[in-house]
């Protein structure tokens, strides 16, 4: 059940998932078109190639990436997620299980470059996946949002598994 | 956000100063992205072409393109989200609520997908032309939403409190 002070916040809402769904799309294009979605693209791109006469990656260039990345995706997060828990006063523990893969991903993606590149060149395979984690979650988060601004189709009741019931209160300031 | 969906009169006239503070920074941040945007060449069609437009052979356009849109969006988002959710607690009529913030979501996207033309239809005419345009009116909107919103909001709780 959709909580209907959200109407009122049709627009923006609508507005902020378009654009958050472009931010996602061409970040999944960069990161295939930069790094690769295979652990040998991967590890190339971070500890450098002869083949490619590609130098290994500085620790200034790595920070250079995750600074702006560690404000833009926890703020990205914070934002969909309290929206998203908000608009259907969501159910405590499945909306817990998805934030916590969310955050987890995005975490481990910002951090393995680092640890690919300093610690073990074996976690390459772990970058892709948490890349992978993070695309696949805000895809389910930003469905979830664009259901709470879409109009429903009569007589249907806008709910789902992480959804609260149409008796219970929303319970959104939980989170 | 509880002020935003809650918006008793006492609350909206408390966040009155913080929000027209960020709201100034908002407007500081749409005058600086155009200036940042003139700097580079981007505002002129010849510049762009050089900036964005795909070399022969370039399938999926320079990466350039991608980074900007992808960065791009992200300022966009955050600035529809926001200053639209303050415009709703604005006495403003909901047909120039509604106007203002799907007019820029519109601009927006063609400035931002317009460089895509020349990608999928190469020698696609005009792109740039459409590009600048639609900047400038997203900018246009931005701008007009963000003063509309300051001058409005918490109007009513101000009389209401005397």
């Amino acid at each position: 059940m959709v909580d209907p002070r959200v109407a009122r916040f049709s627009a923006p809402i609508a507005a902020f998932s378009a654009m958050v769904a472009l931010v996602m799309t061409t970040g999944a294009v960069l990161f295939a078109r930069k790094i690769g979605f295979d652990g040998g693209h991967v590890k190339a791109f971070y500890l450098g190639s002869e083949a490619t006469f590609a130098p290994p990656r500085s620790l200034a260039g790595l920070l250079e990436v995750a600074v702006p990345h560690l404000l833009a995706v926890p703020l990205l997060l914070f934002v969909t997620l309290h929206l998203v828990a908000f608009a259907f006063g969501a159910r405590r523990r499945p909306f817990a299980l998805l934030a916590g893969i969310t955050w987890g991903c995005a975490a481990v993606g910002i951090g393995a470059g680092f640890l690919i590149r300093f610690a073990w060149p074996g976690l390459a395979p772990l970058k892709v996946a948490a890349f992978v984690g993070l695309q696949a979650t805000m895809l389910a988060w930003l469905l979830l949002l664009a259901a709470a601004v879409l109009p429903p189709a009569r007589g249907e009741s806008r709910s789902g598994d992480l959804t609260g019931s149409g008796a219970a209160p929303p319970r959104a300031a939980r989170y | 956000m509880r002020f935003l969906v809650q918006p008793s009169p006492a609350v909206i006239d408390r966040a009155r100063p913080p929000v027209r503070a960020f709201l100034a920074f908002s407007a500081l941040l749409l005058v600086g992205w155009a200036a940042s945007r003139a700097a580079h060449g981007a505002l002129t069609p010849e510049g762009l072409a050089r900036i964005l437009e795909p070399s022969p052979g370039e399938r999926l356009g320079p990466l350039a393109l991608w980074e900007e849109v992808h960065q791009g969006a992200f300022l966009y988002g955050f600035l529809l989200l926001t200053v639209g959710s303050l415009l709703v607690v604005c006495p403003v009529t909901a047909r120039l609520r509604n106007a203002l913030v799907g007019l820029a979501t519109a601009a927006a996207l063609v400035d931002l997908l317009a460089p895509f033309l020349p990608v999928a239809w190469p020698g696609f005419p005009g792109w740039a032309e459409l590009r600048i345009g639609a900047f400038a009116v997203a900018m246009a909107t931005l701008l007009a939403a963000v003063a509309v919103t300051w001058a409005t909001f918490g109007r009513e709780a101000r009389r209401t409190h005397g």
